[in-house]
This record gives C-alpha cells, structure tokens and sequence, in this order.
C-alpha cells in the first residue's frame, strides 16, 4: 500500500527521494574524497614513517659522523633495522662529455640495503656508479653508459627504482659511488629503517640520548611524528567534509517532512477512514513510516549508485587507480551514508505519520 | 436480537462561551436484520448519533450496549478493535483508496491480516452486488454507483451485525439510489445485518423498516412501515 500511495504522488516523492540521493552522494563522494586523498598522500609517504636520518650537527661544529658514533647508532637501533651510512662530497660531474656541473656525489657501502634497480644491478658494488631514474631519464643514461666523475670516467651500473618522493633516502635525483671510493673517513648522514613508526620513534630517542648527552652532537631527523600529525590533519578535514555533507541531508529530511505533511493533510479523509474501518493507531503510523523508509530506501540506493561511480572518478583521478574505491574506508563512508539517508527520512516521517494517525476519525471524516 | 442499544445518549460541544447539545438525550435500540433510516434537518445531530453507534465517538452521558456489552467508556484502542470486528460503514464520498483496485479496496479493512479467503470473499461480494466485471478497475475507472457498490462491499467484507451509512444516496441519482437500496434490503434480509442509514431521500423510506426524525437532538416521531 505505501508503494502505491508513493506512486500516486510521483513528482513529489521523487523530489523528496532526491533530496536523500543529493544527501548521500554528498556523504559519501565527499568521504571517499577524504579517503582518497589521504591514501594518494601516504602512498607518496611510503615508508617515510619507518625512517630515520642521523646528520652531525654543524652548529656545536661537528661537520662529520665517526665510525663510533655509527657504533653507537647501531647499538641503538633494533636488531632489524638497516643502519646504512652515508658519505657526500661535491664534485663536477660530466655528463655524455656535457659541460661539467657541480654535483653532490653520494658515497653508499651497502646500497642494496636501501635502493633496487630499474635497470641492471646495484651488486655487487665496487666501482662504478648508480645514478637515480630523473638523473638518468635527463642525460639518457643506461647501464654501460660511461659518465665524469672529477676527471675520471665512471661507468654506470644500474639506474634505480623511484624512490618514496618525501623520503630523505630518495635517489632519484642522485648520484651513488661506493663508499671505499671516498677519501674523507667520516660521514655526513646515516639512514636507519625501522620495521614500524614507534619502533623508529623509540630508537630516535635512544640515539638522541647516547650521542647528545654532553653537547648537541647529532641533529636526529624523523617523519613519524610528523605523519602522525598529517593523518590526525585528514581525520580533521574528513569530519569536516561529513558534516558539510550532512547539511545537505538535513535539508533532504525537511523536504520529505514536507512531503510527508503534504500527504497527510491530502490524504486526512482515506487515513479517517482507515480508521474508521479498524485501523489502530499504530497500523497507520507503521504504514506511513513505510511510505517514509521506503523513500529513504529508494534514495538510499540510487544515493549509493552514484556514489560509487563519483568514487570510481575521484580514486582514477586522485589516486590513478579506479578500483581503489573498493577499500574498507569508502565502504564505511557508503554504508554510513545510505543509513544517514534512511535514518533521515524515518526521522521526518515519523512527525507527520504521529499526526496522521493521532487524528480523531470523526474530525478527519467531517470534511 | 439486539444489536445496539443505546440510552439517554447526550453529547454536548462546548464552543467558546457556548454550550450547543448536538444531541440531547436520545434512546436508540437496533435489532438485527433490521433497516432503520435517520431523517433530520441539517445540523440535527443525525452524523453524530451514527458516529457514537459506530463506536468513532464517545457520548457525553448515556451508554451503549453493542450486542449486551457495555463500550460506553471503552479506549480508543478497543473500540477500533470493536469496529474492525463488528461494524460497517459506507460514507457519502465513498472514500474510496484511488491508489487500490474494487476488490483491493474491499479488502482494505482486512488488509493487514489478509490471507486468500479474504481475496476470494471480497471477489465473492462484488460479484453479488454486480461488478463482477470490475474487479481489477481502479476507483476513477467506476461511475458513482459502482464506486458505492464498491464501498458497500466493503463494508459487509468484516463480516459486521452493523452497517452504518451516513447518506450513502447523497451522490447519486434517483434510479442509481434505488439500485444502491436494493441491495441494502436485500442484505439486511438475506444476512440479517443491521442497517442504519441517514439521509435527506425520501426514496429511502420506502425500503426501511422504521424511519428515525432527529429534530435538534432529540427524535422526534417514528413512523414504522407496514412492510
Ligand atoms: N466537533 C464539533 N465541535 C462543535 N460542534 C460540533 C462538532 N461536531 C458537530 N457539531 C455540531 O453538532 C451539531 C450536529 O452535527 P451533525 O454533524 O450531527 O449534524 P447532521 O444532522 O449530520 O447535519 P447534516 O445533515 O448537515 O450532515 C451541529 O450543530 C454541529 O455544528
Ligand atoms: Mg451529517
């Protein structure tokens, strides 16, 4: 009976239905934009949480890391991080016989530990270069392409894997020489991977504690805190979007208030005479708190339709890969989006099916 | 047997200052099978009386015994439990569901405990009050009679001891409102339902047992029919 009723007032119970369609596909399109947005930003992060970078500190003039105070780092770090030290100095460097440029030259003993190849192979790693993928994509570099290094020619072994673009061990723009190559005994920054954000956290402080405790002698760098900050910051701005979302609900349950009210100021003689026929109270409220769910329903699901193809275009364009709309978290905007707009429209139903059914039949029937 | 028994009925409204008795003391009694008109001026009480027969409203003083029981003071609730098993009522705007079907709208009343003997039952009254054909119409494809052959079926789908019909010739023409008291005669006799019908027609006197005159509340002579 309420399917047909709806059907008599078809305009109206459309426009009604598509204040909630409106409502959830706000709701959820602007969640899963949320999600997507914080998922194409800790893809860029990558495992830029896990790290840590040891650097001396210039300003108590310690210009360089010792051999002990790698000890010290190791001790430090647990026993499945990668400790890989770094040696840099500046340098011309020439190109397919270009004019020389002054580039920072990296010096990497083990740089298996923090770097794959794109193309051929990082080891063994003796002599030679490896030379990041921007380097080699602007100079058009390959495996066996011959570069100057200070006056010697060097020949590249590998070009390497892109790197997390926010993380400090990034080669991309790099050029790697084995460290024995290195004149300079001490070095100028030490990379740690930790296995988890706290873990790096804690050894950070382990670090900070042994090599600091006299003077400042290190600088200890990590993004965990920092991306912790970030996503609290995507939390913040996701419940932001929900609520600006949840206005346009709000305006989707007066509109069906509306038409709830409309319907039952029209309908005042048929509801009598429900009434009249033996129809309790509650039989009449159930059968327009049907009218009400079902609207909500029909809204609800052409809402979650068309969210999903919004999300389908969101996560091609934020995130490059359209089926990412299928993770947990969209679910989760979707699903609380659809029972926003039933729970919406059963909330504004519920007034006028009151009314309706608390009339007295005879005053309806007076008419 | 009697049906309804209603004494000293009384209900006052109290409009602004005023007190207006709508009816004013009224002794009422309806046995079964029985076809009763109620005749009045406009404004004599005459909807009123039939709405506290049919349990829709309460008196100010007085009681009703519907089949010996005492439902003078009873709930909303009860009441509409009574109606549903006891009473049927045709209206003048028919008031017929736009949205439903004849037999759909006979079925109304017992929609929500519906099964397949309420369908074939509803199929059963609209084929003896002659709208076999129409079973499957909606309300707007029936012409006034239908639509109140309808509301008739409807009425009697509960199977009721009452009928109550607040001026069920009101919208139709003569040669139609004969038709429409042909079959409440014919029901009263042949299912010994009780029918009570207001009405303005003197057409309907010649059908009824005993015609009712509501004057101001009060009733005023009664004049039996020989028939
Ligand atoms: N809810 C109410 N509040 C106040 N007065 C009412 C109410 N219902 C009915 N009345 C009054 O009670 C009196 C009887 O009304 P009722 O409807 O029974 O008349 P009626 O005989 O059916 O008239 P009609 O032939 O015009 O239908 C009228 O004067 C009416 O104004
Ligand atoms: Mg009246």
């Amino acid at each position: 009976m309420a399917r047909r009723n709806l059907t008599r007032t078809k305009m109206r119970s459309l426009l009604a239905s598509l204040g909630i369609v409106i409502g959830v596909v706000a709701i959820a399109s602007l969640g899963m934009f949320g999600v997507a947005l914080q998922y194409s930003f800790t893809q860029n992060l990558g495992n830029v949480g896990n790290q840590l970078t040891v650097y001396p500190n210039s300003g108590e003039n310690v210009t360089e890391l010792t051999e002990r105070d790698i000890r010290t780092i190791r001790r430090e770090a647990s026993a499945t991080a990668t400790v890989s030290p770094v040696k840099t100095r500046v340098e011309p460097v020439s190109y397919n016989r270009e004019d020389e440029v002054r580039e920072t030259i990296y010096g990497v003993e083990n740089p298996e530990e923090l770097y794959e190849a794109k193309e051929g192979r990082v080891s063994p790693f003796r002599s030679g270069a490896l030379v990041g993928s921007s380097v080699a994509e602007a100079h058009d570099l390959h495996p066996g392409s011959q570069i100057t290094v200070n006056g010697t020619s060097v020949r590249i072994r590998a070009v390497l894997e892109e790197g997390d673009a926010f993380s400090p061990t990034n080669p991309d723009n790099r050029v790697i020489v084995p460290a024995t190559s290195f004149s300079q005994r001490g070095y100028s920054e030490v990379y740690v991977m930790e296995s988890t954000g706290t873990q790096a956290n804690e050894t950070a402080m382990g670090i900070r504690d042994s090599l600091n405790n006299r003077e400042d002698r290190v600088f200890v760098q990590e993004l965990g805190s920092l991306v912790d900050t970030i996503e609290e910051q995507f939390q913040i701005i996701n419940t932001v979007l929900a609520g600006i979302a949840s206005i346009s609900l709000l305006v989707a349950g007066i509109s069906i208030l509306n038409v709830m009210l409309m319907s039952t100021v029209e309908r005042r003689e048929e509801i009598g005479v429900l009434r009249a026929v033996g129809y309790q109270k509650r039989d009449v409220l159930k059968v327009m708190l049907m009218e009400a769910t079902l609207l909500g329903f029909l809204g609800g699901i052409a809402g979650v339709i068309l969210s999903i193809g919004a999300g389908l275009a969101i996560n091609h364009y934020a995130v490059g890969d359209a089926m990412a709309v299928f993770r947990l978290p969209n679910a989760w905007y979707v699903g609380a989006a659809f029972s926003f707009g039933v729970l919406t429209s059963i909330v504004s139903g519920l007034y006028p099916a009151w009314k309706a059914a608390s009339e007295e039949p005879v005053d309806a029937l007076r008419g | 047997m009697t049906v309804i028994d209603a004494q000293g009925l009384v209900k006052r409204y109290r409009t602004g200052g005023q007190t207006l008795y709508a009816l004013a003391g009224i002794d009422f009694a309806l046995e079964a099978g029985e076809f009763v008109s109620i005749m009045g001026p406009s404004g004599s009480g005459k909807t009123t009386l039939l709405n506290i027969l049919g349990l829709l409203d309460t008196p100010t003083e007085g009681t009703v015994l519907l089949e010996g029981q005492d439902v003078t003071g009873l709930g909303d609730s009860k009441r509409t439990a009574l109606r549903k098993r006891t009473i049927g009522f045709v209206f003048q705007h028919f008031y017929l569901l736009p949205t439903l079907t004849a037999v759909e709208n006979v079925e109304v009343p017992l929609l929500l405990d519906s099964g397949p003997q309420v369908k074939k039952r509803a199929r059963t009254l609209l084929e003896r009050l002659g709208l076999g054909e129409r079973l499957d119409h909606k309300p707007d494809e029936l012409s006034g009679g239908q639509k109140q052959r309808v509301a008739i079926a409807r009425s009697l789908i509960n199977s009721p001891k009452v009928v109550l019909a607040d001026e069920p010739t009101g919208n139709l023409d003569s040669e139609t409102g004969r038709q429409i008291l042909d079959e409440f005669r014919r029901i009263a006799d042949e299912d010994d339902v009780a029918i009570v019908a207001v009405t303005h027609d003197d057409l309907v006197n010649e059908y009824v047992d005993r015609t009712v005159h509501l004057v101001d509340g009060t009733i005023g002579r009664e004049r039996k029919n020989g028939g």
